[in-house]
């Protein structure tokens, strides 16, 4: 319906459209075919299954880590599907359950990922859409209104255009030195619209919003040009799960800070930041932002106003009040960890214990036993560095790359570390990031 | 009638009422360089034998308790119980590799895995290096000597085995590298425990979300740790590992791991130095000891709700009885004071101290110190790509050249409530239309030559 509506509308799209065409169905038949039983191993008699269990976990880790500019202060719009199709009991007990405990995880990792930026929440339902929380930078907020969503009902038909008009609006204010984006959850296979659905996409393409999509259902085609045209034919952002775990994990993807274009960067601009220092007072005073009396807060650095949490906007002054930390937080995405590599058997001997964790590898087996009957290479289930060569076993792997951002033996003294962290050999070889030193003396 | 018949007692959580099992991981600083500086007043030895004490203190408080050590280096950080053999680098390794798989049917030999501590009955050693103390200690309670012993060795073997240039390349010590190693054993034995408890495999961070949510706040089955520090080097050295410290830190608080600070005073302090009050304004830093304690560690307790103490060390008073001979002065040590220190403050366990008044800094200064010139400003400039921090003595070269680290270029003078010192833009002036020429009407008066 939506291609003819296109076709009718505009003549010179028609070859867009029938390039769009051939696309899809060039799509649909490169999905991906998995054969789980002839992954199973026997070894005497019984399945192997830390084999599976350990490449499960390589397979979670192994992504890009070339050090890409990000953006870092980011304002996101999650918009939820509230329809009737989110009443579904393919995913347990119910697809909106399951979307609103996600949704749950998915704040909390989303604000510690990304401390300056700021969230806000609508929801799809009854064909309007209705805002469940205003975009702010407090996740306590945020937590608060989806969990009072969880008594209410799905119900009624989504409206795609509403709720995009409604994202737009919201994200009318976000300053042009942070990234506008849109991350909408669709359960339903259909949209209702008042008026013209192409008019408000062309909208959010003319104010620089990105959006993905996350489907629980199959693939629908006005989803795939929302995500397409606002991210100039890119349409890896739109993705339809298999599973309840493919769901997290896609939530999660999210949270990452998306990478910046090449039209985007020359909106770079220079931010003023106040850095507070805290307060204790013998008598309690009102704090600015929510008129409670307190002893202790933050003093705006320009105006002095007292704020009790951070990172927040000075209510008087409109100055941005952080930590240090909080910009900490983001430098493991400027400068991430490298991926480590598998270690084959023939240079396993080199150790027998994690660098790490201390927990024990297996033996090495003898030389015939190192290749199993297809010719592949059994895991020695050691891990190592590049930097500074050190094995480490899988979880510590899974550890270091997922929470602690640090390899442990390059830390350790095996390797020196430069001024931001970037590890150097021995040799003044520079590995992972690539940067010029910021000339400090110390 | 629950309560009548007594089944109450096994539909209650049991775990609930039992303490769950503590995991303490010290990380010791062994510069030798700063215990050098400290020498007069407590040296390394007694040191290391109060933290001996404070250990069997902490084991003794719970038979499932748990305790592990990390020397935190001036090159690197080393593991120091418990430790299994050590790697050794990749061209000894591979000669010594057939030795290992002749032995690998010789019984006799104690394998690598095998050759944990034995029990000394005879007063032979299993280990060959040095002489162990088991000959006069066989009275000792066993865990107690096993961890002495390995710990005095591994320490022995670590000082012995650094050269004095090593020593002069650094003045600091690998923090961060002692951090990442503590998080990868906690990562490892919550993981232990939660297995060995409740049969289900999860993963550290989702252990961690999993009691965050949990409404009941029952911790039994998740091993409750946390990380004492114990500091000597000066602050401005930590420089260097600022993102890798701060990536623990922010693992920490994830995980909910406390960590604790004891720091060492490096000049011997003046007993009569009184305590910093209270500030009431912004911290003025030039005059409270922090100048002296590490900024960096200050932040890393006061995010992960840990306690931080600066240590004085005052030694003791000279004996004035006629019983005991008065000691020189030149021998005069704080054998006791960094014992009380560990035993009051930093024995009880993350789960009780909700209960108690933990000692907490106030003043942890949070202000960010520019990357141009290390000064602590109260409001800076941050670039939007790299999140770098400049002070406004920088604006004009940020102008000329960009963003000083990653050399994107910047628009200072920019739109928006970021714009600073933007000069405002003359609109040129309408010029109104004129009626049968001549008169300049209400448009911009033109000034007038004088005939």
């Amino acid at each position: 319906m939506s291609r003819r509506r296109v076709d009718a509308r505009d003549g010179a799209d028609n070859d867009a459209a029938g390039d769009r065409e051939d696309d899809a169905r060039g799509q649909e038949t490169n999905f991906e075919v998995t054969r789980t039983w002839d992954d199973l191993e026997e070894v005497d008699g019984n399945l192997a299954v830390t084999a599976i269990s350990e490449a499960e976990k390589r397979r979670r880790l192994l992504k890009d880590t070339t050090p890409l500019q990000r953006g870092i202060i980011r304002h996101l719009i999650l918009l939820l599907d509230m329809s009737d199709a989110m009443g579904e009991k393919d995913l347990r007990p119910t697809r909106f359950q399951v979307t609103l405990n996600f949704t749950i995880a998915f704040i909390r990792e989303y604000f510690e990922q990304n401390p300056i930026s700021q969230l806000g929440i609508i929801a799809m339902r009854n064909g309007v859409a209705e805002p469940i929380s205003d975009m702010s930078g407090n996740p306590t907020e945020h937590i608060k209104a989806v969990s009072r969503q969880k008594a209410a009902e799905p119900h009624g038909q989504p409206s795609l255009e509403n709720a995009l008009d409604l994202a737009r609006a919201a994200l009318f204010h976000a300053p042009s030195h942070g990234t506008r984006e849109i991350l909408l959850v669709m359960g339903a296979l259909h949209s209702v619209d008042p008026g013209d659905v192409h008019r408000t996409i062309d909208a959010l393409v003319a104010d620089k919003i990105h959006a993905s999509v996350i489907g629980l259902a199959a693939q629908v085609a006005i989803c795939h040009e929302l995500v397409s045209k606002t991210n100039n034919g890119d349409t890896s952002g739109y993705n339809i799960i298999m599973h309840e775990g493919h769901l997290r994990e896609l939530m999660m993807a999210v949270t990452t800070p998306p990478a910046t274009l090449e039209q985007a960067k020359s909106a770079s601009s220079l931010l003023m930041m106040g850095f507070p220092s805290r307060t204790v007072d013998t008598q309690p005073s009102l704090c600015a932002c929510h008129s409670r009396p307190s002893r202790e807060g933050y003093l705006c650095s320009r105006c002095g106003t007292k704020v009790c949490g951070l990172p927040s906007e000075c209510p008087a002054c409109s100055l941005t009040l952080i930590l240090s930390t909080h910009l900490a937080r983001s430098y493991h995405h400027l400068f991430p960890l490298v991926n480590w590599v598998e270690v084959p058997w023939s240079s396993a001997n080199r150790s027998s214990e994690c660098f790490a964790c201390q927990r024990l590898f297996p033996e090495v087996p003898s030389r015939e036993q190192w290749h199993d009957k297809d010719s592949h290479e059994t895991s020695s289930s050691r891990y190592e560095c590049t930097t500074c060569h050190s094995h480490f076993c899988i979880e510590c792997d899974l550890f270091a790359h997922e929470v602690v951002h640090n390899c442990p033996g390059c830390q350790s003294g095996l390797a020196t570390a430069g001024l931001m962290g970037e590890v150097e050999m021995e040799d003044g070889h520079l590995n992972g990031y690539d940067g010029n030193a910021m000339g400090v003396e110390s | 009638m629950d309560g009548a018949d007594g089944s109450q007692h096994f539909s209650d959580e049991l775990p609930s009422r039992e303490q769950s099992p503590s995991l303490l991981t010290i990380i010791l600083d062994t510069n030798p360089a700063a215990w050098a500086l400290i020498d007069s007043v407590l040296p390394i030895s007694n040191a290391v034998a109060n933290l001996l004490v404070f250990i069997n203190a902490h084991l003794a408080c719970n038979y499932t308790n748990q305790v592990a050590v990390i020397a935190s280096h001036c090159d690197k950080a080393h593991w120091l119980y418990p430790t299994a053999s050590v790697q050794k680098p990749r061209q000894e390794r591979q000669h010594s590799s057939r030795d290992l798989s002749q032995d690998d049917d010789d019984d006799e030999v104690p394998t690598n895995r095998n050759k944990r501590v034995k029990l000394n009955v005879n007063g032979t050693s299993a280990t060959q290096d040095g002489p162990t103390m088991s000959e006069t200690e066989s009275n000792k309670y066993r865990p107690y000597r096993l961890i002495e012993e390995e710990l005095v060795r591994n320490l022995r073997s670590l000082t012995s085995s650094t050269s004095p240039a090593t020593i002069q390349e650094t003045s600091s010590t690998k923090v961060a590298g002692a951090l990442t190693l503590a998080l990868s054993y906690i990562n490892r034995r919550s993981q232990e425990y939660q297995e060995s408890s409740t049969g289900i495999s999860a993963s550290l961070a989702d252990q961690a979300v999993a009691t965050a949510t949990d409404s009941s706040n029952s911790s039994s089955n998740v091993l409750q740790s946390r990380i004492l520090i114990i500091t000597l080097s000066p602050s401005t050295d930590l420089a260097h590992q600022y993102i890798p410290i701060m990536n623990s830190i922010f693992a920490c608080q994830r995980l909910n791991i406390p960590i604790d600070v004891l720091q060492l005073p490096l000049l011997p302090s003046d007993p009569k130095q009184k305590h910093p009050e209270p500030v009431t304004t912004t911290t003025d830093i030039s005059n409270t000891p922090t100048q002296t304690s590490t900024v960096f560690l200050q932040q890393a307790s006061d995010a992960t709700h840990g306690i931080f103490i600066l240590a004085h060390l005052t030694p003791p008073p000279p004996q004035s009885s006629a019983s005991t001979p008065d000691p020189p002065p030149t021998t005069r040590i704080a054998t006791n004071s960094m014992l009380t220190y560990l035993l009051t403050s930093f024995l009880s366990a993350p789960s009780t101290r909700h209960h108690l008044i933990t000692p907490t800094r106030i003043d942890v200064d949070f202000r960010a110190a520019c990357f141009c010139h290390r000064n602590i400003i109260p409001t800076g400039y941050v670039c939007s790509i790299c999140l770098s921090i400049f002070c406004d003595q920088s604006l004009e070269a940020l102008d000329r050249e960009g963003c000083l680290t990653c050399g994107t270029e910047l628009s200072v003078r920019g739109q928006g409530v970021g714009s600073m010192g933007r000069t405002p833009v003359v609109v040129a002036a309408k010029k109104k239309k004129r009626k049968k020429g001549g008169v300049s009407g209400v448009g911009t008066p033109r000034a007038e030559t004088p005939v």
